[in-house]
């Protein structure tokens, strides 16, 4: 209760609860930024700080955050990202919502092992990133929810701490619940980042279900494994709402052409009629989605990944399904038996009939997906996120870095990251921050701490430091980062050109 | 959601009596403490998020005996349910002019009422409020309706319904999915579908009347303070058990009865007790008359804004020529209209 005639103080109160550390990310919504708690109970605990600038059009709060915050207040699972609190900036109207903060995402792993290790990611770690990925969906799927939006760059993954590895489905801003909605799905325009976005989305259809998320997490699966996306169309950005004919040509390419047979319902959906010259009139030969993965047509982890991307939504597998996923090996019995029966897999058996179950096989999957279980086992270090510490809790600046034109932020972000550490002291300059050297404490990661050391002077953490002509190669990277660092939207090398927001 | 045993709903917003009793008496006294402090009962959001009551500091130790004569009468815990019954109908009028679906003024009226468990409604003014909860509401649904089309709508100004989004989503502490019982009363009648015997085109007719009836029943219980007490699939069957008494669509025993076969965790008894009690409390609670209101209202305007009070005494003998127009006519806009804005 203050007094009227008190002066005002200039910020919210709320602010004082956090000691800022600078700006991790900033998308169509807003801002997000990295804090450290100064509460008492929770001293230190970092903390992601998202902002959601008021709504453009003069409508109050911006529909995503109130979408986001209805749904994680709901949530509560170990694979869901946590929304510890909400806070309001009654001057310009913006929430600030403070969560749990991930050090890591799938993006950023992916990107690690294609551009700096050259090495894939290791099978305990894929596995159980996946299965908490599908664990989490599953919890979602069973609470009405849908993601809508799944991607690496949504898929955190906690850093150093009791959590550690531990997966966190993240940005529910496109979530929707689809009991009983009041309008159509379909009403908010397309969602899904186009790489990731299922079959149906494509051709149109107008009620979709949970299984567009398992398709991108089919998608999420074949990208841990090749560390490339599996179907990077070029999105046609004309019109609002246009008919992705290269996102589906590269589908098609891959795992061939839907048919009737395989997907009888595929005749009602509006752009398999309106395009049939486009789509049907194609041939797509060699479908070879065990040849782009690289895994043999038996293994349980193929059979998975089919089901996964399996075009007609009824029949792709569940989040639930997925968990239990098991595959009955002896495949010619198998398929004479389901071909006669139409349905069951239960075979009457012979000695050398054999259940596989990727998830019950070893190297099971653990609590904590970045260390493996078993001793002797490389561990990779990721790289912290970077940070932007010349920034302010409003977005604006308040060093001299902040002269640097905000289309190079993220040169920003290397340059102040090195200068002003990141609550890390002891932190060696110069390997900034492509190695999270603090959370070096294994001796066992060696080689792969080699790896990234040798990486250092390829791409060097500050860029000022090492420009010269032969090192092109670096500045297309520092590019990369640098539209990350400054763009939660990931507009680097292999993420999708846009994606489509509603709203 | 489909799991209401684990939603926010469930764990933060549904009290005993002893808990609602205690919320809205503090709420109360709160409201008439401030009056004693600061001469008047509103309350603003500073840009900072401070709350700030704008009347003039009372010197109380000096003066307060003095300034008490001339203080208006705050309303009393009563007078406050029958303003906030008064509009939350209105929430439901507005919600049907518009031909929202049935969930928003639902969701609407709810809000609303949740917001009012931590204010009272000589502390944040509940036309404002009411019009916020009906425009939050069509945004959780999904049903998005921009403040100005709002606004147009009732002729008000879109900033009133803009200004306090976030004074509402904090005092809903950012809860925002609700259960209506509508949705209750669909599974329900899906079930008493099957529960119903050689169902035949008859029975099935009946049945869509009962759920009909049972409907209307809805949008009187949600007006009480029954939402604050019960789940809604208590709610639901009791106004199926209500509503059947006219409709006799079913055996709502036999139902009752192999319902709570079929769900050991209940008992016959205890539910019957329970929509006992739904049925008390909606029957007690009856919607004010606009006529018997006003005099409510205008005690509220006076301890909200008590300058007021002055300038209506030269004026006295208009507003209650006003007041007898506006309890003629029930039309929203007109109502609306009547209360003077104290935009502050």
């Amino acid at each position: 209760m203050g007094e009227g005639a008190a002066p005002k103080p200039p910020r919210p109160a709320w602010l004082q609860e956090y000691e800022l550390v600078g700006k991790i990310g900033e998308g169509t919504y807003g801002l997000v930024y990295l804090a450290r708690s100064k509460k008492l109970s929770s001293r230190g605990v970092k903390i992601a700080i998202k902002r959601f600038k008021q709504s453009k059009e003069g409508d109050g709060v911006s529909p995503t955050a109130i979408r986001e915050i209805m749904l994680l207040r709901e949530c509560m699972h170990e694979n869901v990202v946590k929304l510890v609190n909400v806070h309001t900036n009654h001057l310009d109207m913006s929430l600030y919502l403070a969560f749990d903060y991930a050090e890591h995402d799938l993006y950023e792993i992916i990107r690690h092992h294609r551009e700096k290790l050259s090495c894939s990611i290791n099978q305990y770690t894929v596995k159980s990133l996946l299965w908490q990925i599908l664990n989490g969906l599953n919890y979602l799927h069973s609470n009405w929810i849908i993601h809508r939006d799944l991607k690496p760059s949504n898929i955190l993954v906690m850093g150093e701490g009791e959590e550690q590895g531990v997966v966190k489905i993240g940005d529910f801003g496109l979530a929707r619940i689809y009991q009983a909605p009041l309008k159509p799905l379909f009403d908010n325009g397309v969602v899904v980042t186009i790489w990731y976005r299922a079959p149906e989305l494509l051709l149109g259809a107008k009620h979709y279900t949970s299984a567009v998320d398992m398709w991108a997490v089919g998608c999420i699966f074949a990208e841990l494994l090749t560390l490339k996306p599996l179907f990077q169309g070029l999105e046609d950005k004309s019109g609002p709402n246009p008919f992705q004919i290269d996102q589906l040509d590269k589908i098609f390419k891959v795992l061939g052409h839907p048919t009737p047979d395989r997907w009888p319902t595929i005749g009602h959906l509006p752009h398999w009629q309106q395009n049939k010259s486009l789509i049907q009139g194609h041939k797509y030969d060699n479908p070879g989605l065990h040849t782009v993965v690289q895994l043999s047509q038996k293994s349980p982890a193929y059979d998975l990944l089919s089901r996964m991307l399996e075009y007609d939504p009824t029949k792709r597998i569940s989040a639930a399904q997925a968990l239990e996923h098991e595959i009955v090996l002896n495949c010619i019995f198998w398929y004479s038996t389901s071909i006669c029966s139409g349905t069951s897999i239960i075979v009457s058996v012979r000695g050398d009939r054999q259940i596989l179950r990727y998830f019950r096989a070893e190297p099971l999957p653990g609590r904590n997906a970045l260390v493996p279980g078993q001793p002797g086992e490389k561990i990779v270090v990721y790289p912290a996120r970077p940070v932007d510490a010349s920034t302010d809790f409003d977005g604006i600046s308040s060093t001299q870095s902040s002269q640097i034109p905000s289309s190079n932020s993220a040169a920003a972000t290397s340059a102040s990251a090195t200068a002003a550490p990141v609550g890390a002291t002891a932190r060696p300059h110069q390997q900034m921050p492509i190695v999270g050297i603090q959370r070096m404490q294994n001796t066992s990661m060696g080689t792969f701490n080699v790896n990234a050391q040798a990486n250092i002077p390829v791409v060097p953490a500050n860029m000022y430091l090492h420009r010269g002509p032969q090192q092109q190669q670096q500045q297309v990277h520092q590019q990369a980062r640098r539209r990350e660092a400054g763009n939660m939207q990931n507009t680097g090398s292999y993420q999708p050109p846009a994606k489509s927001r509603r709203m | 959601m489909a799991d209401f045993q684990t939603s926010t709903h469930r764990q933060h917003w549904i009290l005993s009596r002893q808990d609602l009793a205690q919320k809205y008496q503090i709420a109360n006294q709160r409201a008439i403490q401030m009056l004693l402090k600061y001469g008047a009962t509103r309350v603003e959001v500073q840009q900072d998020g401070s709350l700030v009551y704008p009347g003039t500091p009372l010197e109380t130790e000096r003066n307060g005996t003095e300034r008490h004569t001339s203080l208006p009468e705050p309303l009393t815990i009563d007078e406050e349910f029958l303003i906030r019954r008064y509009y939350e109908l209105k929430i439901q009028q507005v919600c049907a002019a518009f031909a929202f679906p049935n969930k928003i003024q639902a969701t609407a009226v709810l809000f609303f009422k949740r917001f009012y468990l931590q204010w009272s409604v000589m502390e944040h003014d509940p036309k404002h409020i009411m019009l916020t909860c009906i425009y939050l509401s069509c945004k959780v649904e999904e049903f998005h309706v921009s403040a100005e089309e709002l606004g147009k709508g009732i002729q008000q100004d879109p900033q009133v319904v803009l200004k306090n989004e976030l004074t509402v989503l904090q005092g809903l502490h950012f809860d925002l999915i609700v259960y209506a019982p509508y949705r209750s009363l669909d599974g329900f009648l899906f079930d008493m579908e099957n529960f119903v015997q050689g169902t035949n085109n008859s029975s099935t007719q009946k049945l869509q009347e009962l759920k009909e009836a049972a409907k209307f029943v809805v949008d009187t219980v949600i007006l009480t303070d029954c939402p604050l007490l019960f789940t809604p699939g208590q709610l639901a069957l009791a106004a199926l058990r209500k509503a059947n008494l006219e409709e006799r669509a079913v055996d709502f025993e036999r139902y009752l009865q192999s319902l709570c076969d079929r769900h050991p965790k209940h008992t016959f008894k205890e539910l019957t007790l329970t929509f006992d009690a739904i049925d008390t409390t909606v029957d007690v609670s009856r919607q004010p008359k606009e006529a018997d209101l006003m005099p409510i209202d205008r005690k509220l305007k006076y301890c909200r804004n008590p300058g007021l009070q002055d300038e209506s005494k030269k004026r006295e003998r208009k507003v209650k020529h006003k007041s007898k127009r506006v309890s003629q006519d029930t039309s929203m806009t007109t109502t609306v209209d009547a209360s003077p804005m104290y935009v502050c």
